[in-house]
């Protein structure tokens, strides 16, 4: 398997069909764990780092995992190699900007992958699409006591699994759904989400761009504390109460506009067929804006003969690592504009919506 | 108005603190008693938080020399990054941490998930008893809080009960399920 192959695909967190996929993209759960015995990275030499690397490398290819995992050097790859990584939510954006010995393990199909040398010495990831944290939770499960066969965790009887970070102690678990709500952001109750979310100790951020402006509507919300709560109550709140009390709500405000507003609802989806469909260049922040709304016409029928499916692939490949791969070579600010515009015009003209 | 107990800003929380059944009155400001852990400041980032805690331990001003014997990691370094050196910073830094854990945690302390070498349970008896515990841990600074005394002393006396009741059997090994 070869970084290459992967832009060919669409990746599991962008597989169709993921359950209430109209308004959950992906599911992820994250499991930190440290070994014993090393010092965690902050402290760690170089020598350490390149052991703990090898170490780790080696034992977690050898995990009897449901899917074989194939391996990324960071020493071996580019900023580019990298960023696809990240624009495929592989790894952390940490993880691609660091330094020194480290990697990543990632199952065939994209759901699982291992990011070594992190802020921890191990980081779990599983991602699903679509809203199943539950599935991720076992598969994480599983694979994390097979790798407890072969890895001597830091654990404290009363502190749990010991991590870098105090924030990520104790279950070191980290669940998350990325969710798209334009029809929440066009009817202003967005607000009111994000402060309830604050309320309940969650953290909520925009998946594309800094802070909490979300370009693209896509926003992403995990628990904050690790530590207190068992595995199985952080999901059970989030994957049977929070999730779909805001899915229910964003439901609520597409009917809501369709009621009460389709004539504005249709001209918003109108004018992102139009631009995408006819644009010479076109920036990052611009596409996702417009795509965003093309997603909400395609997942409210409003708009037929488009899938969910072509438009994610459309939202992961006009990224810039995965475009400048696609065009097999690096592209420039403008470059990269009209390249983008090109690929959505070319997607999205074969099936004229 | 009355001064912090601890530093010399106004004091904005107050408080009776009961330990061995003796009432102690407890005036802080907002940044000691988030760094006593107090108060949850549910509305700030955890960055925040531990910036703010991290600050308010810097300007009380107490020369900490102590450093991990093994990472070498000092309190002061780890105040600047926000990350440990190595396992044993959490003993070695118990007491400062405590306060840092926790108001991240939403008053958590203990560990109640997945044990080390067994496998996560929905509902072992450990994990009830731990979640238990920290749920009246809550009631009880809210209780104090809310300076309503004697439910703060009635809660004080159950979690010292359950404290004191003899653990369900904790081990290193996996857990058995079933009959406590
Ligand atoms: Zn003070
Ligand atoms: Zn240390």
């Amino acid at each position: 398997m070869k970084l290459l192959d992967l832009i060919k695909q669409n990746g599991e967190w962008l597989a169709p069909g993921g359950p209430k996929s109209e308004v959950v993209i992906s599911s992820r759960v994250r499991l930190a764990r440290n070994l014993e015995g090393f010092a965690f990275m902050s402290k760690a030499g170089r020598a350490q780092r390149a052991d703990l690397h090898r170490l780790c490398r080696q034992r977690l290819l050898a995990l009897p995992a449901e899917q074989p995992l194939f391996y990324v050097d960071f020493e071996q790859t580019d900023d580019i190699d990298r960023q696809l990584l990240v624009e495929r939510h592989l790894i952390s954006k940490q993880h691609a900007a660091g330094e020194g010995s480290r990697g990543v393990a990632v199952s065939i199909d994209e759901a699982v992958s291992i990011m070594v040398n992190e802020e921890d010495h191990l980081r779990f990831q599983v991602l699903r699409s679509g809203l199943r944290l539950r599935e991720c939770w076992q598969q994480a499960e599983a694979l994390d006591h097979l790798a407890q066969e072969q890895f001597n965790y830091a654990y404290s009887e009363r502190l749990g699994y010991l991590t870098a970070c105090p924030t990520n102690v104790g279950t070191g678990l980290r669940v998350s759904v990325m969710l798209h709500l334009p029809a929440l952001k066009l009817t202003g109750e967005i607000e009111k989400i994000v402060r309830a979310a604050k309320d309940t100790h969650l953290a909520i951020r925009g998946l594309f761009g800094e802070g909490t402006e979300a370009i693209g509507d896509f926003y992403q919300i995990s628990n904050q504390t690790t530590l207190g709560r068992s595995e199985e109550e952080i999901l059970g709140e989030f994957n049977d109460a929070l999730t779909p009390g805001i899915i229910k709500a964003e439901l609520a405000a597409r009917a809501q506009l369709e009621q009460e507003r389709p004539l504005a609802l249709d001209d918003r989806i109108g004018r992102a067929i139009g631009v995408l469909r006819h644009a010479r260049l076109l920036s990052t922040e611009e596409t996702l804006y417009f795509l965003s709304h093309l997603r909400l016409g395609v997942a409210m029928g409003r708009i037929t003969g488009l899938e969910l499916e072509t438009i994610n692939r459309l939202f992961l490949q006009i990224q810039p690592a995965h475009l400048q791969r696609l065009l097999g070579r690096p592209l420039d600010g403008e470059a990269r504009k009209a390249a983008r515009a090109e690929l959505v015009r070319q997607i999205l003209a074969v099936k004229p919506p | 108005m009355k001064k912090c107990d601890r530093c010399h800003r106004p004091a904005t929380v107050h408080m009776t603190e009961i330990s061995e059944g003796k009432a102690m009155e407890l005036h802080l400001c907002d940044q000691c008693a988030a760094a006593a852990g107090y108060v949850q400041q549910a509305h700030i980032p955890v960055n925040e938080i531990l910036n703010q805690l991290l600050q308010a331990k810097s300007r009380s001003g107490e020369a900490e020399p102590l450093r991990c014997p093994e990472c070498g990691m000092s309190w002061r370094e780890f105040k600047d990054t926000g990350l440990l050196g190595c396992a044993k910073d959490y003993e070695v830094f118990a007491a400062q941490l405590q306060g840092v854990i926790e108001s991240t945690q939403q008053g958590a302390t203990h560990h109640t998930g997945k044990p080390k070498g067994g496998r996560a349970e929905a509902s072992s008896a450990v994990a009830l008893r731990q979640t238990e515990l920290n749920r009246l841990r809550k009631e009880l600074s809210r209780a104090v809080q809310k300076e309503c005394y004697e439910e703060a002393a009635k809660l004080r006396d159950q979690i010292k009960a359950m404290e004191n009741a003899p653990e369900p059997s904790v081990g290193p090994g996996p857990q058995p399920t079933g009959a406590a």
